[in-house]
């Protein structure tokens, strides 16, 4: 395996297009899309449909308009005052019956003088809704933009919402505002103030508690099922598909991370003094059993998973034969290369480069380590040399980036856009039979089209 | 500092992209943050075929990889210079948070290409601002082009025209152009260039030998049809070819400048009309109640919203209530087009959120707009034409809506939404909107608080649920319920 920094220039689609599919997954959240008039314009227009990838908002409703959803656009000329931005949102917000609201903040608030952070505090308190500041372009030290920031940052978000102590059932940190009626469930799960001194003695069920952050909602149902079989009790998920719920994190929560991008958020659950279990993520047969095996091992059960993994090998059998040697290519843009390299690596493909915008080698160093010999990872690829490199290699599928897929199906190759995995549910034993399913169909398809007689 | 449902426009870089990538031979490079890199994934959604965008990124970074990372503006144009030797000329765009980072226009000197012995020309948009939008910039980045690049030529022997059309996503781009140069072959006049759809720099030097220009699309090819005009004295034709009367106008108009015999002109106007022309047919071939009493609102962008003006209200015979536009760069001449001509209110407006109260306001019976619309249009039932930019349909049959062909293409749009006979309609206010289920005090109360644009939904989600728990009124509680 090596890695090469091409210091090239990726196709990296912007982070603001993952905004629709992240408010179909946080269905308690209002998202207040804040910064210039060009940033309304471009997560209005990647919310369209783009060529190669699954249509992201709900049927019936014209593109670019979520009923959760708002923009606020910035004049360039202006100077705001500090809390214009914040009226703003607690205007947007009011009567808009979520429990959460998350201020999208792009690049250009701060180039005109808005403290985002600041206005969302402001606007917390005037609520009385928890709002907090998402960057979908954060300065990442100027390294790649990954298409996956922003729900990386939301999910951060959350994770900075999740309680730090168990609650009691009669605690109310929370008053409501006069005449405003609650959901039942929401404000009577958690209080999302805690308080400095309250911590929970050892011993009990604090400690040992298990979060599984990322993935979708029937993913994280299946990881916490296979954990659940050995013993080791999921205590929650973020983001959870109960849209109020949010899990305790404190110091000894064990942390299971299965998305590869969220940097982020693991970097928010750290410094809770939460434990993020560093293993392989749970996508493919083997990451998911070494999954399983690391996250029980830190909370307190010891188990071996690879009887269960050979088992899953053998009922994918069939499947894991039509790609065995087959050829694909990842030009790099969520985030998802690395590890669906390294399983697909294992299933018998042939992977023959991967490009990531962004390499996160300390995060993602377990799935670096079991890429293999014969992977080339190529970080931060100028996308013009991939597409000679491409047509020099002539591989069977290329994952592609959305502004590379219609450019490759046009020279003959066959393509998958990124996005596509993205709302796969990729993880855990049901998420690698979807990915090798998808695969298949894919080759079958092909084959099928390319055998009529035109 | 707005809170807005959407916009009609997106940033001037966006303009000037799109005329690098309507264009052949002209490269463009972005000056802006990797995260607003999102161009090329909506070009191939939009053109779905062929060639990736001829557009480099040049990020602005702060802490730069390497020493070769791209990042350092000067070193990035040279390098796309070196790399792209078929670019003849390069075109610089800067993002809107790279205009407020305070990222200059560069001045500096390409490099030779080896093979050719030639330098690409650098075209640097300095009049960028944050201000400008991407209709305008489309319109300056062409102009600039052509400035740079037109050459004093010999007028051809026949009479040929150049055809300035809407650059890439414009809706129909080619079939337009394909048309208006069919009716143009008709009364004998050649086409000597096609700009920017497929133009190319030797195109933009050979312009010149046109007789005339001929500008269909307005908002993008004034400044460069006023330069030519101004420095090479080429007249220029700028009535949308819309609708029969509209096109009949521009035969005529080029005719003149191209001192044809008019009966020539004349004649291929009516063989045209009888053959291909089937607005005015439909016109006269359906019932007068079709069209008595119908209102329609028109929004879009200029050329569309005023042709399409002049074709609903003069040869179909509908009323037009009101007509706006979302660009404020051209308010003065929609506003003079417009108002007292086909329509009495003619406004200017780029917030979805104000157009959308103007149609629940007026209850029109069709509603001709951008996608924008759409939603109002779907929550209020009312028929609904989305033929002007922005648009989301893309077809890969491209139907014109300009020339003889496209006035019949508006026949068919129109047949399909009229046949239905208007459902008489009163004006919805808040009381007649809810009328059949009571609203509790509080409910009301409660709706009002709903921002504007989402009340129409709201009340009507409201209503539904409490048919279904078969309850006699709104309440809080329903309205609540409703909306999660």
């Amino acid at each position: 395996m090596t890695i090469l920094n091409e210091s090239g220039v990726p196709d990296v689609v912007s982070p603001l297009c993952g905004l629709f599919g992240l408010a179909e997954r946080l269905p308690n959240a209002l998202f207040v899309v804040a910064g210039t008039h060009s940033d309304v314009h471009l997560a209005q227009s990647l919310s369209g449909p783009l060529a190669g990838t699954p249509a992201t908002r709900p049927a019936g409703n014209g593109s670019g308009v979520h009923p959760r959803v708002v923009f606020v656009a910035l004049q360039p000329d202006e100077e705001p005052n500090g809390g214009a931005l914040a009226s703003r949102v607690v205007e947007v917000a009011t009567g808009f019956g979520t429990g959460l609201v998350l201020l999208v903040a792009c690049r250009s608030v701060g180039l005109l003088g808005v403290d985002a952070g600041f206005e969302a505090v402001l606007a917390e308190r005037r609520l009385g809704l928890p709002v907090r500041a998402v960057f979908p372009d954060p300065d990442a030290g100027g390294f790649g933009v990954l298409g996956t920031d922003l729900e990386d940052g939301a999910i951060r978000a959350l994770v900075d919402l999740c309680p730090q102590e168990i609650p009691e059932a009669e605690e109310e940190v929370y008053r409501p505002k006069e005449g405003y009626h609650p959901k039942e469930n929401l404000f009577g799960k958690f209080s999302f103030r805690s308080r400095p001194g309250r911590r929970v003695p050892l011993g009990t069920e604090a400690h040992q508690q298990v979060v599984v952050v990322g993935a979708l909602p029937d993913s994280q149902e299946e990881l916490a099922s296979e954990l659940a079989r050995i013993g080791v009790k999921v205590a929650g998920v973020v983001p959870s598909s109960e849209a109020s719920w949010l899990p305790a994190i404190d110091e000894g929560t064990v942390v299971a991370v299965a998305d590869p991008y969220l940097v982020g958020a693991c970097r928010a659950a750290e410094e809770r003094g939460a434990t993020v279990v560093r293993t392989l993520l749970p996508i493919g047969v083997d990451g998911t059993a070494r999954f399983i095996q690391d996250v029980a091992a830190s909370a307190g059960v010891r188990t071996n998973e690879a009887d269960r993994a050979r088992q899953v090998w053998e009922g994918l059998e069939p499947l894991r034969n039509r790609i065995r040697g087959r050829r694909i290519f990842f030009t790099g843009d969520s985030g998802l290369e690395i590890p669906l390299a390294r399983f697909l690596a294992g299933a018998g493909a042939v992977v023959l480069e991967v490009g990531t915008p962004r390499l996160e080698k300390r995060f993602l160093a377990a799935e670096l380590a079991a890429l293999g010999e014969d992977v080339d990872v190529v970080e931060s690829p100028e996308w013009r040399a991939q597409l000679d490199r491409i047509e020099s290699a002539r591989p069977d599928v290329v994952v592609a980036s959305p502004g590379l897929y219609v450019p490759l199906v046009a020279r003959g190759h066959l393509c998958r856009s990124s996005l596509d995995f993205l709302s796969l549910g990729i993880h855990g034993y049901g998420g690698t039979r979807r990915v090798l399913e998808l695969f298949v169909r894919t080759f079958e398809r092909a084959e099928r089209l390319d055998a009529l007689n035109l | 500092m707005r809170v807005l449902r959407g916009v009609y426009e997106g940033p001037g870089s966006h303009g000037i992209l799109r005329v690098a990538a309507s264009m052949r031979g002209v490269h463009a490079v972005l000056r802006a943050y990797p995260g607003e890199w999102g161009f090329s994934a909506l070009h191939a959604a939009w053109t779905r075929g062929g060639e990736p965008v001829p557009i480099s990124l040049s990020p602005i970074r702060y802490r730069p990889d390497g020493p070769r990372a791209p990042g350092n503006l000067a070193r990035d144009l040279s390098e796309t210079a070196r790399r792209r030797p078929e670019a003849q000329a390069l075109i610089f765009a800067r993002s809107e948070a790279a205009l407020l980072s305070g990222e200059g226009a560069p001045i500096l000197a390409l490099p030779e290409n080896p093979q050719t012995g030639q330098t690409p020309k650098l075209v640097t948009c300095e009049w960028e601002s944050p201000n400008t939008r991407e209709v305008e910039a489309t319109d300056l980045g062409l102009a600039e082009l052509v400035r740079a690049h037109a050459l004093p030529q010999q007028r051809s022997p026949a009479p040929t025209v150049n055809i300035f059309g809407p650059p890439v996503f414009g809706p129909n781009a080619a079939a337009e152009i394909a048309e208006v140069e069919r009716i143009l072959n008709l009364i004998g006049v050649g086409v000597n260039a096609r700009v920017p759809l497929g133009a190319s720099v030797e195109d933009l030097s050979l312009l010149p030998r046109a007789w005339a220009n001929v500008v269909l699309y307005r908002e993008t090819g004034e400044s460069a049809s006023l330069y030519l005009q101004d420095e090479f004295g080429m007249p220029r034709v700028t009535t949308p070819p819309v609708g029969s009367a509209g096109t009949g106008a521009v035969l005529r108009a080029v005719g003149q400048i191209c001192s044809l015999e008019p009966k020539k002109v004349q004649r291929a106007v009516w063989a045209e009309l009888a053959r291909t022309a089937k607005l005015p047919w439909y016109a006269r071939l359906a019932r007068p109640e079709t069209f008595r009493g119908r209102r329609v609102a028109l929004f879009g962008d200029f050329t569309y919203a005023t042709g399409l003006g002049y074709t609903l209200a003069r040869e179909v015979g509908l009323e037009v209530t009101w007509a706006g536009t979302y660009l404020d760069n051209l308010k003065n001449d929609f506003l003079f087009h417009a108002k007292g001509t086909f329509t009495n209110e003619a406004f200017v407006a780029d917030d979805p959120e104000t157009v959308a109260a103007r149609v629940e306001a007026t209850a029109p019976d069709l509603l001709v707009g951008t996608y924008l619309e759409g939603e109002i249009a779907d929550t209020l039932g009312i028929p609904f034409l989305p033929l002007c930019p922005p648009t989301t349909e893309h077809s890969f049959a491209e139907r014109p809506l300009m020339g003889y062909v496209g006035s019949s293409v508006l026949a068919d749009a129109l047949d399909g939404v009229l046949r239905v006979p208007p459902e008489p309609r009163e004006k919805p206010s808040q009381e007649e909107m809810t009328q059949g289920i009571e609203w509790t005090e509080e409910a009301l109360e409660e709706l009002e608080e709903i921002p504007a644009f989402l009340r129409g939904r709201a009340r009507r989600l409201a209503e539904e649920h409490a048919r279904a728990l078969a309850s006699p009124e709104v309440t809080p509680e329903i309205l609540e319920e409703s909306r999660s």
